[in-house]
């Protein structure tokens, strides 16, 4: 008798441990007020639903109210993967979606469930969410990394550049340790040629870009190799009738000797909603 | 515990100093790069300065290409300018630094 009853006791326990420690993990608001399945394309293979109020939805998968932590480098890139695999089904399914970052996890309180506190939250932020969605809506992110070939580029000044013609010529003529010399000041001079070069063409780009979007983002170029420099990495929120009109721009500059442009996308629009 | 590796550290403390000679060597460049400009120097002079970088310039490689470290001083160099850049950066564009910081807050629910 005495047993059972405790065993009872231990079961309560474990069953206000287990809804204590639940936990809804995010991947981004939705502008729709359906609740909807999305099938197993969560993390991991988990079952994605969403949780609507009014005229919005919360995209999620129940879990455990801890973060996603793994030192297994590839078990966390695969996270992120299935992440931005869902936001995307979202973004198909929903048309317009505030993304979270990663590892966004809601949990419950000693007497609030996960659901309740996740509609709390899309109440209290109605307005400012919605006003966000608004800004986005039939908007979408693409990103234009644009490249050059330094040698390509630097051979080409120096057959234009008086300066350097002449350098070239004493170098040519001159001992080697004043050969070694002037080879510095040759270096030095098609260095900053170049950077003015790349200058002109990072405004003059960027002024073109910028009339076939929204708005863009400059983000830090990356290094790649010695024959192929970043001269400019946006992430550009445009409305997706301009899409075609940014895609024909920059064809013209990919077709410029010695330029190279990727452009990536559409994506849902990460890097233009202010949170994550 | 520290698990130190013979060769690897002969190889991080090699690649540090290297890495350092280097540093010092662009500085001696500039400097007699600045005096040739600068027009003090005879042509004589310029030319012996010349020398004596190119053959700095022949030693560091031989020594880099002798010991296998070529590797690690890039790095080491890599890593610096990094640094470098980074404050720099922060000098520069101190709104960038902010829009960072402001990224960086997480979503109270």
């Amino acid at each position: 008798m005495l047993d059972d009853n405790k065993q009872e006791v231990l079961v309560a326990n474990q069953i206000k441990a287990e809804s204590k420690g639940e936990g809804r993990y995010l991947y981004c608001v939705a502008d729709s007020g359906e609740r909807a399945d999305l099938g197993k394309i969560g993390l991991d293979g988990k079952e994605v639903y969403t949780i609507p109020f009014v005229d919005l939805c919360v995209v999620v998968h129940n879990c455990a109210a801890e973060p996603y932590r793994s030192d297994d480098n590839e078990v966390v890139k695969r996270w992120i993967m299935d992440h931005e695999r869902v936001v995307e089904a979202a973004w198909e399914k929903f048309g317009t979606v505030l993304p979270l970052g990663f590892d966004t996890i809601v949990k419950g309180e000693e007497d609030i469930s996960p659901d309740e506190n996740i509609r709390k939250w899309l109440e209290g932020d109605h307005a400012n969410l919605k006003e966000r969605i608004d800004k986005i809506r039939g908007k979408a992110e693409y990103g234009v990394q644009i490249f050059w070939d330094p040698k390509l580029i630097g051979d080409e000044i120096a057959k234009r550049n008086e300066e350097i013609k002449n350098l070239n010529q004493d170098i040519k003529t001159k001992p080697k340790g004043i050969a070694y010399m002037l080879k510095q000041k040759l270096e030095n001079l098609l260095k900053k040629e170049m950077e003015k070069k790349a200058d002109l063409c990072f405004k003059d780009f960027y002024a073109r870009i910028k009339k076939c979007v929204e708005k863009v983002r400059v983000e830090k170029t990356k290094k790649i190799d010695e024959k192929t420099q970043m001269l400019m990495n946006l992430s550009c929120l445009v409305d997706k009738e301009k899409s075609k009109e940014l895609g024909e721009e920059l064809e013209k500059i990919d077709k410029r000797e010695g330029f190279a442009v990727r452009f990536t996308g559409p994506w849902p629009p990460y890097s233009f909603v202010a949170f994550g | 515990m520290i698990d130190i590796d013979a060769d690897n550290l002969k190889h991080g403390v090699l690649g540090l100093v290297i890495a350092l000679v280097e540093i010092i060597r662009d500085a001696l460049r500039i400097q007699a790069f600045k005096r040739m400009e600068g027009g003090s120097l005879r042509e004589e002079e310029v030319e012996r300065l010349g020398e004596a970088l190119m053959d700095l310039d022949t030693a560091i490689e031989q020594i880099k290409e002798e010991q296998g470290v070529t590797q690690s001083v890039q790095s080491v160099r890599e890593g610096l300018d990094n640094v470098v850049d980074e404050v720099l950066n922060t000098m520069i564009n101190p709104e960038r630094q902010r829009e960072k910081a402001n990224e960086k807050q997480v979503v109270e629910v």
